[in-house]
């Protein structure tokens, strides 16, 4: 539904995006990550035909953006990143002024509006003004605005951005919804939101991708090894040349989350195929440790993500650099 | 169409719903009141020289009917797209299947109405005038078109630069010295010496223009001015606004 080959944009002399190519296919829910300056929005936005791109293409539903602006607009509604809404309207109103935008038949548009209302839990204030609504509410208005005209593309940059707790439960929930019958692309920096929603994950940095699949595929080819989680009773000496010889462990180092009672934790990693946990026991019970926890540490998709962002531009250790990310 | 018609709607809506909308109105009209209660006492004194009709006057005869546009035309204009560009609602407007031309169209239209709506209480001047004397309403309506074709003009004007910058204030500082520029343009026929640039100057000239519409002359070579400057402005400003929106 969503196909950009070859995205490129520039700002004078700055790149802002380079030669970026993804597909969206019918159904999916897409999600793109990347740190803020990313190339995020720049990329949302020559998408949606907002930003014209410097180089390569992009077409909706078949129809190229730029060719049949008309055609390939009306397949998409968009939630742009900061959501600017005309304060001194009605939020009746404004969904009604959107629907004519919009080219929806005068028949059409209260059945659209009832629709678009009832999705976005916007009942209760369908008569307020927009000015005097909360940031959640906008937030539901401007997705509202997206779904309106029943477009079968949705983007949205940053959905959840500024609300609190309770509002992002709503909305995440909201989008689960919304992804169920249309094509969703996600843009957001929110790792577990990512998780939660989408089947397929494009990771941007510096105005290209970097990484692209799903969640569990993007965890299994990271490049890091597996870890455990040891916490010891006390601060016994000789933890790691100790663990080190257990077939298995490749490294051992101090977690980062030391215990503060005295107690000390550390960081096992091992190659992957192979389970120390048995020998790591056996080892602490022959040395008399007292063994207060051993877990496994799930390679986060928070994990994949710091590694392919950070480590190219800054070039630091990974031994180093795993630990501030397994947390 | 629909696009401009939503988007014309939408910021009539947007003026009436604001209190510049009154702040303008009721100024507009206080002002009016008096430049016209002013010419009429004037010219029901005997001893000041034999005038020609009061709307005459009225219409552009005095520099209180410049300054008055002058000063109304930015203000009328300024929020329209540079509080789109400022605000970011500019993204979804123009992410929506609508064109640069259809929003500048209808901004502008709803702008040229609400300019209108203010020049409307001024008919009861006339209705004054009819109820004591007798009134030639040709020049009347005369006098109205010049009106709406001065106004088209400025409010063009007054729509593209409020396209070149995010700020409503600096929108109207643009338009106000680019409206000063071609007012005063006309006028410097007084001070040509050629022939031929008198001529050219004296085409532009927009006083004189107010005169004959006043008096009730309609030349459609000045309509043709108006339309076509007012119709290019209005593309240097949908020009304006495709370059400036994702800046």
């Amino acid at each position: 539904m969503i196909e950009a080959q070859n995205l490129t944009r520039r700002y004078g002399d700055f790149t802002a995006v380079q030669g970026v190519s993804f597909s969206v296919g019918e159904g999916e829910i897409v999600g793109m990550l990347g740190p803020n300056g990313a190339g995020k929005t720049t990329t949302i936005r020559m998408i949606t035909g907002f930003l014209p791109p410097t180089g390569g293409r992009v077409t909706i539903d078949g129809k190229d953006l730029f060719a049949l602006p008309h055609a390939a607009r009306r397949q998409l509604g968009y939630l742009p990143e900061n959501v600017a809404l005309y304060p001194e309207m009605r939020v009746e109103e404004y969904l009604a002024y959107r629907a004519r935008l919009e080219g929806l038949a005068r028949g059409e548009v209260r059945g659209a509006i009832g629709e678009a209302v009832e999705r976005c839990l916007l009942a209760e204030v369908r008569q307020q003004i927009i000015g005097t609504l909360s940031k959640g509410y906008r937030q539901r208005v401007g997705l509202a605005t997206a779904i309106l005209h029943r477009p079968r593309v949705l983007v949205l940059d940053e959905p959840t951005v500024g609300l609190d707790p309770n509002q992002i439960i709503a909305i995440r929930e909201l989008i689960r919804e919304l992804g169920r019958e249309r094509t969703l692309l996600l843009s957001t920096h929110i790792l577990p939101e990512v998780e939660l929603l989408c089947r397929r994950v494009v990771i941007i940095d510096g105005g290209r991708i970097v990484a692209e699949g799903t969640p569990e595929s993007l965890r299994a080819s990271s490049v890091g090894n597996p870890a455990l989680h040891l916490v010891l009773k006390g601060a016994p000496a000789g933890v790691a040349e100790t663990l080190a010889g257990v077939p298995g462990v490749a490294a051992v180092h101090p977690a980062t989350d030391q215990a503060a009672d005295g107690n000390a934790a550390w960081l096992i990693e091992h190659t992957a195929g192979t389970d120390p946990r048995e020998e790591v026991f056996r080892a602490a019970v022959a040395r008399g440790w007292v063994l207060l926890e051993m877990t496994r540490q799930r390679t986060s998709l928070e994990d994949v993500f710091v590694r392919l962002t950070t480590h190219e531009r800054a070039g630091h250790d990974p031994a180093a650099e795993s630990e501030e990310t397994v947390q | 169409m629909k696009a401009v018609w939503a988007t014309f709607t939408r910021e009539l809506r947007a003026y009436f719903f604001a209190p510049l909308a009154y702040v303008v109105l009721f100024f507009f009209l206080v002002i009016n009141g008096f430049i016209f209660s002013l010419i009429i006492t004037y010219l029901s004194d005997p001893r000041s020289p034999a005038g020609g009709p009061p709307l005459t006057l009225f219409f552009g005869g005095t520099l209180f009917f410049w300054l008055i546009l002058l000063f109304v035309a930015p203000v009328l204009t300024m929020r329209l797209i540079a509080e789109e560009l400022r605000s970011g609602s500019v993204e979804v407007l123009m992410t929506a299947p609508v064109t640069e031309g259809q929003v500048v169209a209808g901004k502008y239209l709803a702008a040229l109405t609400f300019y209108a709506t203010l020049w409307a209480p001024t008919l009861a001047y006339a209705g004054v005038l009819a109820y004591n004397a007798k009134v030639d309403w040709g020049p009347v309506a005369a006098g109205y078109v010049g009106i709406l074709g001065v106004g088209a003009l400025f409010l063009a004007v007054g729509v593209f630069a409020s396209a070149v910058t995010r700020s409503q204030l600096v929108a109207a500082i643009i338009t106000f010295a680019l409206l000063i520029f071609l007012f005063s343009f006309g006028l410097l026929e007084n001070l040509a010496n050629g022939d031929l640039a008198k001529q050219a100057f004296g085409y532009l000239n927009l006083w004189e223009h107010m005169d004959e519409f006043a008096k009730g002359i309609v030349e459609s070579r000045r309509l043709v001015y108006y339309v076509t400057a007012s119709l290019f402005f209005l593309f240097l400003a949908s020009r304006a606004l495709e370059d400036k929106k994702w800046r």
